[in-house]
């Protein structure tokens, strides 16, 4: 009950949180000094045909007016239109989500799969030569500036080998559409030469976004098997005459059932804000490589229906990862 | 409790060995991934990777080069540039007359041009697509509103049209091209809220042009197939698909083109790049000297640099030679007026400012209003080559003892700056390339009183000598006075110093070894696909 | 005083944290010392087209840039802009976050709700992309920069502070100073703080180098400060047209940010051990 009450108070603040973000973002992207509309309005317009065609995008209107519009679209699902291609935001971002989304789940994955085993391993083994090597790998993950480490990938294994692409999601147009992820959809109608094409793209900026995440995981779960590892618990059972290893398996399970879970968050923290300077950087065409075209071109509709999207999917991640967290693990809510 | 511990470790086992698993076959689907790269076989398609994202494929909403491919390709103007030095060509029309007062301009339409739906290009769809300029009011509108207004154009017959101009222009017919010619009956079905039909028209195709839309999707590009009841007709060489892919990374262009994803690319890599493509046994280089002036605009209506001895001192401080010969690797030309070298109209006498401290110091010495504050050089955010020019001339004005910050725009930004001279700074640098081939396309609109606001103008330079003679240029159609008069006020800009302009482009247009036909032209830059063919 | 020889002696022992301490040592030294360490000290302004993108070798350390200029001697007085924007950042995230997150704490009321809903909002989007927001609408410049990183980096103070704060709060000694009738601003300042000051350091070192980095990123998205400024993110951006060849101009840079930042990660690492009782506690059971 008490988790209940805890969980829809939780619920409750999402809404202002979200109108709160969308006011601020609003701010910001309106005190640009940069004209848009004179952009739009082409090089070589007049200072009378900007002003008439600021008063036909409604620019022109005093700024409390246009967010009220903008709040009143929002309710019916509009979040405007590109400045400049005049195409609807929702359908700008729902067209680019699928390729964001394969690259974060691809980079999840590495993460995952690599990251919990050597974190076990490294707690396991703990100030062994593997545990200091890991640390010092997983120190650098959280050190090492992630458009770099891309580029020196880049030079490395596309420039220097030809081993694999340079940048970019496809050579040419995408497999026919189901989810719109391209590995995903080449594997459900069988093209596996899409896939490879597909895969080979994906692995290096996948590669760069998954290493800091990397580290994360890692130290988290090798701090998560150490606590459980001296609990008294455990003591007693090593005191039993147990063997180490059944031990810290048994509870290993549990432990990094719920360290995944309030990971996922975290991670999807990590991997999603970096995947605007990633997706720059390998000239992926997903929604932070949209941001920054967006934010760089100050088209103000854009900006906001990225941040919204951005924060919206954030606040909602951490409300589940909060209200599942306060079920399995009600220590937390004391 | 002793069975639960004893089933698990084996319950781990199988799971980290289903794990193991997963992992070594992802590793060898990568490495396979990875192994097996295609080898260029005889192309069906030509791929060019594009600078510029295509974000709209709405003929009217753009006009810049950057999306010029859609415009070249998929629509069809009364009239279009080709080659180099350019030349204006009948297109859709067959020929043209103009009213003795220079207002009246009739075009008599080529009959049978089909759009791609089959249905006839008449008089009614041009008229539309003028007026639909206006009424999306982006891209060209601005330059015709100068001397049309909406409703002012008209279909005689099913294929005579005839623009009445609000006052004489030489340069209309420069540019005619812009009026790209949309299908009026099929833009009309997919108007909404009065919108011109713009938002089906930024994703689909309504032209008659050589080829035709297939695939659009503005994160990666669009393919277009040959169409072949195009007017022009065709010969026994073409090229049946294009595709045109944003490819914004230049080392993945540069790459793509080496490696043989792509038979063309933009002509203006950095010289480093496009020295790595000349050692590529399966690319080829053209080159060409293009109309793309490379200048520094310098506010004239704020001090110091309204003192035409400050601006001069500026001209002096720059390292033209180091600039063009190393940094640019040679690979440009030597410009000194704002006119491009190879337009006519040039005054061919004025041989440029040097790289001379001595003599900047000397004007310096000479100004009334000394430069005491920091200057501020406005560059593009995202062209390096503007940054290095600005940190090359701050190098030289502190030589002289001038401090100056150089601040970096997004173009979208300098552009609203530029439009008062108020906000505009001191310098700004960019390029200013061939809207339409006409000298007007620089001086004119560069140095012109009346253009005052927009980018091309923001030296915000007045002499009413030089609006005369730029008037004068506008309005006569004879070549001879027009050139003579440009001349004349290029030479009176640069003993002004008006702005630094440094040079002139030179294009060296990749392409992939077999392939043949290219038209290059200022305007559009290579990019009409019709003339091409694989070898 | 004690308390600090006291980490500082076990700094010492910590053979990591003591690398990450010299690290910084080394970052802070370059850059007092750039004019002299600097084998063309005068190429933070001074072009030389004829040496562009030299390979390193004797005369060019780290070798030349596009304009010319000497990397080595640039890197070196780019530490001293590191420097700068991470400390002036930090310290303004320090000062806005801390008090507030003490506030919220202490007081439990709708205004401690309603300043931590605030925060949240803040930590709702990626720092990166605030701050990229930010930069791009004040326009790119070094105070901007500094700002927009300020701007968006105090929340991940409050929070901290917010939560220890809140679970101090049931500390006997808390409980009773409150019962003796301190005044808030007394429990605040000379109770709470000195208790929480541990994780602040821990975070203010980690910090610094998270502040560099997206410093970094903004200099390599063109946000940063302008040229002919030696920030080491645009270095990076710069070279990005010249690679293959001139490796060198990305790779030295960023292996310059990679020090700085494994420095201060190292270091916060090793406070965390010596200054978190919890895990200490951890270690010496393990040992």
């Amino acid at each position: 009950m008490k988790q209940l009450v805890l969980a829809f108070k939780r619920l409750l603040w999402f809404i202002p949180t979200v109108v709160g973000l969308i006011v601020i973002v609003f701010i910001i992207s309106r005190i640009i000094p940069a004209d848009p509309v004179a952009l739009v309005a082409g090089e070589t317009a007049t200072p009378a045909q900007v002003e008439v065609l600021r008063a036909k995008l409604g620019l022109d209107k005093p700024l409390p007016i246009q967010l009220l519009k903008y709040f009143q679209g929002l309710l019916q699902g509009d979040m405007g239109r590109s400045l400049y291609t005049t195409r609807a935001i929702s359908a700008d971002l729902l067209h680019r989500l699928p390729a964001t989304i394969e690259l974060t789940l691809a980079a999840m994955l590495v993460t995952i799969v690599l990251g919990i085993p050597l974190g076990v391993i490294s707690a396991i083994r703990r100030n062994s030569w593997l545990d200091h090597v890991l640390r010092v790998i997983t120190v650098s993950g959280l050190a090492i500036a992630s458009f770099w480490l891309g580029i020196m990938l880049q030079l490395l294994f596309a420039m220097r080998l030809g081993a694999l692409p340079l940048a970019g999601r496809m050579a040419g147009f995408p497999p026919d559409d189901i989810t719109g992820m391209y590995t995903l959809d080449a594997l459900l109608t069988g093209e596996l030469g899409i896939f490879a094409v597909a895969a080979s793209h994906l692995t290096l900026p996948a590669l760069t976004l998954a290493f800091p995440a990397l580290a994360t995981v890692v130290r988290f779960t090798r701090a998560g098997v150490l606590d459980v590892a001296q609990s008294n618990f455990v003591l007693y059972e090593r005191a039993m005459g147990f063997p180490a290893p059944v031990i810290v398996w048994k509870y290993v399970l549990r432990n990094a059932l719920i360290s995944t879970v309030t990971q996922i968050g975290l991670l999807f923290g990590i991997l999603l804000a970096g995947t605007v300077v990633i997706e720059t950087v390998f000239d992926w065409p997903g929604i932070g490589n949209y941001a920054v075209n967006s934010i760089i071109m100050s088209d103000y509709n854009a900006i906001m229906g990225f941040t919204i999207w951005a924060g919206v999917i954030f606040i909602v991640v951490n409300l589940a990862v909060d209200i599942v967290q306060t079920f399995i693990d009600p220590r937390e809510t004391a | 409790m002793k069975h639960v511990q004893l089933s698990l470790p084996k319950a781990l086992t199988r799971f980290t060995q289903r794990g193991i698993v997963v992992v070594l076959a992802i590793a060898t689907t990568l490495a396979l991934a990875a192994g097996c790269k295609s080898k260029p076989s005889t192309p069906a398609k030509f791929v060019f990777a594009n600078t510029s994202n295509y974000d709209t494929m709405d003929p009217h909403q753009a006009f810049d080069v950057g999306r010029v491919a859609v415009r070249l390709n998929l629509y069809d103007g009364l009239y279009r540039w080709h080659d180099n030095p350019p030349k204006i060509e009948p297109w859709l029309a067959e020929s043209y007359t103009v009213s003795p007062d220079g207002l009246t301009w009739t075009f008599k339409l080529k009959q049978g041009s089909k759009f791609h739906d089959g249905s006839e290009v008449t008089a009614d769809d041009v008229v539309y697509s003028t007026e639909r300029i206006f009424g999306v009011g982006k891209g060209a509108a601005s330059l015709f509103t100068r001397m049309l207004s909406p409703g002012s154009t008209k279909a005689v017959d099913k294929y005579t049209v005839q623009f009445t101009l609000s006052k004489p222009s030489a340069i209309f017919l420069s540019i005619v091209p812009e009026v790209h010619v949309v299908n009026s009956k099929l833009v009309k079905e997919h108007v909404k809220d009065g919108d011109w039909g713009a938002a089906w028209l930024s994703e689909n195709d309504a032209g008659s042009g050589s080829y035709m839309l297939t695939k659009y999707d503005p994160a990666v590009g669009w393919t277009a197939t040959r169409f072949a009841d195009h007017f022009y007709g065709w010969g026994d060489k073409f090229i049946p698909e294009i595709e045109f892919r944003t490819v914004s990374e230049i080392n993945t262009r540069v790459l793509g083109m080496i490696n043989g994803d792509y038979h063309g690319t933009d002509g203006y890599l950095p010289q480093d790049q496009v020295k790595r493509l000349k050692e590529t046994e399966t690319v080829k280089v053209l080159e060409q000297e293009s109309m793309r002036i490379f200048m520094f605009q310098l506010h004239n209506q704020r001090a110091p640099t309204s003192d035409v001895h400050v601006r001069r001192a500026i001209s002096y401080a720059f390292d033209y030679d180091g600039f063009i010969k190393n940094i640019l690797g040679g690979s440009a030309e030597r410009n000194p007026v704002p006119i491009p070298n190879n337009m006519w109209g040039v005054p061919k006498d004025v041989t440029g400012y040097t790289y001379d401290l001595e003599k900047a110091k000397a004007e310096l010495a000479m100004a009334k209003s000394k430069p005491k504050r920091s200057l501020t050089i406005g560059v593009l955010t995202g062209y390096a080559q503007t940054e290095q020019a600005a940190t090359l001339l701050q190098n030289g004005l502190r030589q002289i003892g001038v401090e100056s910050k150089i601040e970096s725009f997004p173009w979208p930004v300098i552009v609203g700056n530029m439009s008062k001279p108020e906000t505009s700074p001191d310098i700004s640098i960019y390029w200013i390339s061939t809207y339409y081939a006409d000298p007007n396309n620089w001086i004119g609109e560069m140095f012109h009183s009346g253009g005052w606001g927009t980018f091309k103008s923001s030296s915000f330079y007045k002499n009413p000598k030089v609006d005369d003679l730029l008037d004068k240029a506008l309005k006569t159609t004879n070549q001879e006075e027009r050139a003579a008069a440009y001349a004349d006020a290029a030479r009176i800009v640069y003993n002004d110093a008006g702005g630094v302009w440094v040079y002139n482009t030179k294009w060296f247009g990749p392409f992939a070894k077999n392939v043949e036909g290219m038209r290059f032209s200022p305007v559009g830059e290579a990019q009409e696909i019709r003339w091409m063919y694989f070898q | 005083m004690k308390t600090s020889l006291f980490v500082l002696r076990k700094l010492m022992e910590d053979r990591v944290a003591f690398l990450g301490l010299l690290l910084i040592l080394g970052l802070v030294f370059c850059a007092v010392f750039a004019p002299w360490l600097a084998t063309y000290p005068g190429d933070v302004w001074d072009l030389h087209p004829v040496n562009r993108l030299l390979p390193p070798d004797g005369q060019f350390l780290f070798g030349t840039d596009r304009m010319g200029s000497d990397i080595y001697s640039r890197i070196l007085f780019g530490a001293r802009i590191t420097i700068l924007v991470a400390v002036i950042a930090v310290g303004a995230s320090l000062i806005i976050g801390v008090p507030i997150g003490l506030v919220a704490g202490y007081y439990h009321n709708w205004f401690s709700d309603l300043l931590m809903r605030v925060s949240d909002i803040f930590l709702a989007v990626p720092q990166v992309v605030l701050a990229i927001a930010i930069a791009q609408t004040l326009g790119p410049s070094l105070p901007n920069v500094i700002l927009a990183l300020s701007v968006t980096y105090w929340p991940w103070f409050t929070r901290l502070v917010y939560a220890e704060t809140r679970s101090l709060q049931n500390e006997i000694f808390i409980e009773s100073s409150i019962a003796l009738g301190a005044s808030p601003w007394r429990v605040i300042v000379y109770h709470i703080l000195p208790n929480v000051s541990s994780p602040i350091i821990v975070r203010t070192s980690i910090g610094m180098g998270f502040t560099i980095l997206t410093a970094a990123t903004l200099g390599f998205l063109g946000l940063g400060a302008p040229p002919p400024t030696p920030e080491w993110g645009r270095m990076i951006s710069e070279s990005r047209e010249y690679l293959p060849q001139a490796w060198w101009y990305a790779a030295a840079p960023g292996m310059a940010i990679f020090l700085v930042v494994m420095g201060f990660n190292l270091l916060g690492d090793g406070l965390r051990d010596i200054l978190d009782p919890r895990i200490r506690r951890g270690q010496k059971d393990d040992g």
